[in-house]
Order: structure tokens, then C-alpha cells, then sequence
């Protein structure tokens, strides 16, 4: 039974939810030009600004002549930091969900394709993991293996396997693709992107909260959960530097989401 | 009356399959007994790879007396894990240790990393428990109501702002009141402003996708036929909703606490760090900071633990409040 409500609830089916009577274009609209400004923003701004450290200018305010949004502690340029902060996402984030799609796929249709023992093992694992506290888990591997790309790379790819393994196993009608097989692995198909927008929404947020927890990105690495956790130390005295990269935060985040609704919606409701 | 009338056209549901006298103490019997094998190997894969991490890293005794441990620490975590011998029996003590609830003591506190973790649990639950008691609130009036106008007007536009509302980062949104609460970091301080703060974080946390959730269940059982049935043989509104509608929906909504306790305890470990509210979670990010890796071991463990008898809860109150769970059969509970 809680395979259904699982896939609902880890927001991976979150277009399977009551869909409104009247269509929302605005959604997929707004998600779309939102995320290309996210990309242009890593792609291109990122490279624009470099940051560097300069001890004698910490801490100056918005509008300072050269740092338009203000230094940091250490005396970087905030907005450099965040554009920064734009590239290092897209590049633990779009990855991570790659390796997510790839292996939670193969073990979803595994899974649609045994019946049995196999399909059994499949789902209590899939189910098991996607059931347990993402940061209780994450946090202690990275804090074994050490901060670093390619540890929060794997740790976020493959413990968000699980709740794509789910989805897929839920396109393919739980295994008993009533109508052909053909017709599951194209509901398959259908599914993936929304999913993955989705997806790549929840992985910003995690890699921020595992960054903040200082058991993700390097020290030195422009991510927004590193700019968080230092605006925690002295945001009363520097406010700029929780703002900036809490509204990139949220542009990346809400962008995503508004994709991945209206992307969902377009291709209408899912198998329910 | 019509309730009543309802109630028996409703219960017959065709001829009885040959899987039905399952039996309610069977099914709570099948349920506790796959969710004791989901946290055995839930235990098992955690302990597994962190012994392998252990092993890649650079000195594996100093990682496991946890940083900052005197050099006799380290001999003497270097000979409770038996790190001379060879590798198959190293993890054999490994897995031994953590059978015996034996996670060593923390160099950081100097006190036994179980009983460290034990005196924290008492603040985490606290917060849990008034967090789901607030977002169980706001979820299902908001989940009811907007589950009731599915199609209107302003169905679309409470969607959108709820929609929008669950992508609203709530670190940011911790941070915010951080900043206007004028608070300053410090660890492990527990004061009624700290708790409140962190209360609303979490509800922030949970409340949006609650909130959908419920109203898609409800708005998919007011949809049922029986529910026409129901109307038809005059049943009022306020029978429909509270009678047949609600017990049918949040049923459904009910069977996810267990998720939601798991996301809720993961987010706790963020919001408890930010606030420094002295919980279990404050206490594993703090010791990841510190490299305190018997705590560590000690958090997961007793975390997992409690995540697992949520679902076991869960799932025994929903046989009990069910009576469909008790005729089906469920394969292996998935």
C-alpha cells in the first residue's frame, strides 16, 4: 500500500496530485524561463566575476564600489560567490540526478519485470531507503568519506535511486502493464521528466542543507549551504549575505518545481 | 437512517475472495515482523559501509576513537576493534560491537556515546511530537478544504500557493527568523523562542506537501461512486463529509506519518543545528563538526531505531482503525 503514497509523498508524483479543472501554462512558462536564467546564470555569470580573498575589505555593505552585493567574512565578493553558487549546484545537482534516473530506472523496471522474491527484495529495499531520514543517513557518509564533489555526488545520485526506482515502478502500472509492455516503458518515458525536475529541485535543497550541515561541499566551494552556514555566524551584522544567495535559492528551487508541475499537467495526469 | 442504510450497501462487495479470514493478528504479526527485517538490514547496510569507510580512511583508530582522542584512546579503540587481525574478523568485531549497542566512549564529551545520545532524545521528541501535532492541524483543514473545491477558482489559486510554498526553502526561511528573532549561534541552548522558531520551520517543512497530499485523497473520495450513492439516498453534507468522506481519506493520510516522521527526523537534524536546539539531531551535526564518530554511530543507530517503530506504530494503528487491512493480504507489506 505504501508504495503509491510514497512515490506521492518523496514529491515524486507530485503531478499525480488533484490537478486544477483548468490547465496552468503560466506554470511551465514561468518554470522554464526560470531555469534557463538559472543555467545562463551558471553557465555564463558564474565565469564573469572571480572570487577572490581579500582580508581588508570583510564584511562591506551592498553598494560598496566593486562588490555591488556586499563582502562576506572573509572579505568575497557575495555576488561573485553566488553566481558561483549557480554553477556548483548545476554541477553536484544535474549529475546526481542523472545517476538517480539511470540507476533508479534499472531498478524500477528490475523490479516491473520480476515477479517473486526478486520483486519482493526490490521493493522493501527501494522502499526501505527512500523511507529513511535522508540526512541521518547522507550527513555521517560524507562525514566519513570527507567533504568533497565526488562523495556528495555519489550520496545524493544514489540514495535518490530509491525514490525513482518507486516512480518508474509506479508508471509501469506496479508491474502488470495492462496494456503492453510498450506502452509501460512510454508511460516510462512520459514520466521521467517531470520526475527528474522534481528531482533536481529536491537535490538543490538537500546539497544546500548538507552544505550547512558542513557535511557536503568543500570549505572553500561557492555553495549556497557554505554561504548560509557563514551567514548563521554573522547575519546580524552582515544581513546581505543570508538574502543573495537565499533568493538564488529560490529561484532555482521554485523554478524547478513550477517546471516539473506544468510539465506534468501538459502531459496530463499520470496512471493513477 | 440513511447512514445506516449506507454502511450495508456499501459493505457488499462482491463474492469473498479466498484470501479473505486473513486474520488481524496475522497481518500485525506479517507487518512487525517485515518491519524488524527492514531495520535489521537497514542496520546491517549502515554499519557495513561505514566499516568500509573506515577501513579507506588514512588511520582507522584515530577515525574510530573520534578526533581529538588522547593516543591511549586511540591504542585502546585501536584493540577494542581489533585492528591487527585480519580483515574478515576486524569486521566481524565491527559488526559485534554494534549488536552489543557498544558505539565506545566520545573523546569530545569523555562519556559513554549511547548515554550522550539517550539524554538528548527527550528534547528531539518534544519537538516531533509538537511539530507533527501542529502540521497535522493545518494539513488536513487546509488539505479538507481544498480537497472539497477541486475545479474552482480559488482551488487554482491556493494550488499555486501551496505549490510555491513547498519549494520555499524552509533553511531559508529558518534563517529569516533567525535573523529577525535577532538570535546569535550557540550550541545546544534550549529556550521557549528557540523551540517556537523551530516548531515553524519544521510545520514549513511538512505542512505544503500535507496539505496536498490530504487534499488529493479527500477530493479522490469525494469523487466515489458511493458518495452519489450516498446523495442520492439523502444523506446531508455533513454526513457525507464526516461519516463516508473524511474516515475514508485520512485513512490514507494516516498511513503516511511513518514517512513523514523519517523526513521530519532529517530535517530536524538542519533545524535543530540552526536554532541549537539541544536535540539528537543538533548532537550529530555537532559531532560531524568534531569528528566524534562514536557519537555519530550512536545517533544512527538510535535514529533508525526510532524511525522503525514509527512505522511499526503506524502500521498497527491502521490495522486496528482499517478493517480492509484485515481481509487482504499484504505481500510483504509493500
Amino acid at each position: 500500500m505504501t508504495g503509491p503514497m510514497l512515490a506521492q509523498e518523496m514529491g515524486l508524483s507530485r503531478r499525480l496530485m488533484p490537478v486544477p479543472a483548468f490547465p496552468m501554462p503560466g506554470l511551465l512558462i514561468g518554470g522554464s524561463i526560470g531555469l534557463m536564467l538559472v543555467a545562463v546564470l551558471g553557465l555564463i555569470g558564474a565565469g564573469l566575476i572571480q572570487e577572490h580573498v581579500t582580508p581588508t575589505q570583510r564584511l562591506l555593505a551592498p553598494g560598496t564600489l566593486g562588490h555591488p552585493l556586499g563582502t562576506d567574512q572573509l572579505g568575497r565578493d557575495v555576488l561573485a560567490r553566488t553566481l558561483g553558487g549557480f554553477r556548483w549546484s548545476l554541477a553536484v545537482v544535474v549529475p546526481a540526478t542523472a545517476i538517480a534516473a539511470f540507476v533508479g530506472t534499472l531498478l524500477g523496471l528490475a523490479a516491473a519485470a520480476n515477479r517473486g522474491w526478486t520483486r519482493t527484495i526490490l521493493e522493501s529495499v527501494t522502499e526501505s531507503a527512500a523511507g529513511f531520514p535522508f540526512f541521518v543517513l547522507a550527513a555521517p557518509i560524507i562525514g566519513l568519506a570527507g567533504r568533497g564533489y565526488w562523495p556528495l555526488l555519489m550520496v545524493l545520485g544514489i540514495v535518490s535511486s530509491a525514490p525513482f526506482a518507486i516512480a518508474v515502478f509506479e508508471s509501469t502500472w506496479r508491474g502488470r502493464y495492462p496494456m503492453g509492455l510498450t506502452r509501460a516503458l512510454h508511460a516510462v518515458w512520459r514520466a521521467l521528466p517531470a520526475v527528474g525536475a522534481f528531482m533536481v529541485a529536491d537535490l538543490v535543497v538537500a546539497e544546500v542543507c548538507l552544505s550547512f550541515l558542513g557535511a557536503g561541499a568543500p570549505a572553500s566551494a561557492p555553495s549556497w549551504g557554505n554561504m548560509l552556514a557563514d551567514a548563521r555566524q554573522s547575519v546580524a551584522a552582515a544581513p546581505w549575505m543570508l538574502y543573495v544567495p537565499a533568493t538564488a535559492l529560490l529561484l532555482t528551487v521554485v523554478s524547478a518545481n513550477w517546471f516539473g508541475e506544468g510539465l506534468g499537467q501538459l502531459w496530463g495526469p499520470g496512471p493513477g | 437512517m440513511a447512514g445506516a442504510a449506507l454502511v450495508k450497501l456499501v459493505s457488499v462487495e462482491g463474492p469473498p475472495r479466498e484470501e479473505d479470514g486473513y486474520g488481524l493478528a496475522a497481518h500485525i504479526g506479517k507487518r512487525l515482523a517485515y518491519r524488524a527485517i527492514q531495520l535489521a538490514a537497514v542496520l546491517l547496510t549502515a554499519t557495513t559501509l561505514s566499516f568500509i569507510l573506515v577501513r579507506l580512511s588514512a588511520s582507522p583508530a584515530a577515525l574510530l576513537a573520534g578526533a581529538g582522542a588522547t593516543p591511549a584512546q586511540v591504542r585502546s579503540a585501536h584493540l577494542a576493534y581489533g585492528l591487527d587481525g585480519p580483515i574478515l574478523r576486524q569486521y566481524l568485531t565491527f559488526l559485534v560491537r554494534a549488536l552489543r549497542l557498544d558505539f565506545g566512549q566520545s573523546p569530545v564529551h569523555q562519556a559513554v556515546a549511547l548515554e550522550l545520545v539517550r539524554q538528548r532524545l527527550p528534547a528531539t521528541l518534544a519537538l516531533t511530537a509538537v511539530v507533527l501535532v501542529v502540521t497535522g492541524l493545518v494539513a488536513v483543514s487546509v488539505g479538507v478544504w481544498l480537497g472539497l473545491r477541486a475545479g474552482r477558482p480559488e482551488h487554482g489559486w491556493a494550488f499555486r500557493l501551496l505549490l510555491t510554498g513547498q519549494s520555499l526553502p524552509a533553511l531559508a526561511l529558518g534563517l529569516v527568523l533567525f535573523h529577525v528573532f535577532g538570535l546569535t549561534p550557540a550550541s545546544a541552548v534550549g529556550s521557549p523562542l528557540r523551540f517556537t522558531l523551530a516548531v515553524l520551520t519544521l510545520a514549513w517543512w511538512l505542512v505544503p506537501r500535507s496539505a496536498r497530499f490530504t487534499a488529493g485523497t479527500v477530493a479522490g473520495a469525494a469523487r466515489q461512486s458511493w458518495v452519489l450513492t450516498a446523495r442520492a439516498m439523502g444523506a446531508t453534507s455533513r454526513e457525507l463529509l464526516w461519516g463516508h468522506v473524511l474516515p475514508n481519506s485520512l485513512l490514507a493520510a494516516l498511513a503516511l506519518v511513518g514517512v513523514q516522521v523519517a523526513f521530519l527526523l532529517s530535517a530536524a537534524v538542519v533545524v535543530e543545528w540552526l536554532f541549537g536546539w539541544p536535540g539528537v539531531g543538533e548532537l550529530l551535526a555537532g559531532s560531524l563538526h568534531t569528528g566524534d564518530f562514536p557519537v555519530v554511530e550512536a545517533t544512527v543507530f538510535v535514529l533508525a531505531v526510532l524511525v522503525f517503530a514509527v512505522y511499526a506504530a503506524v502500521d498497527l494503528t491502521l490495522a486496528a482503525a482499517d478493517p480492509r487491512l484485515r481481509r487482504t493480504p499484504s505481500p510483504a507489506g509493500v
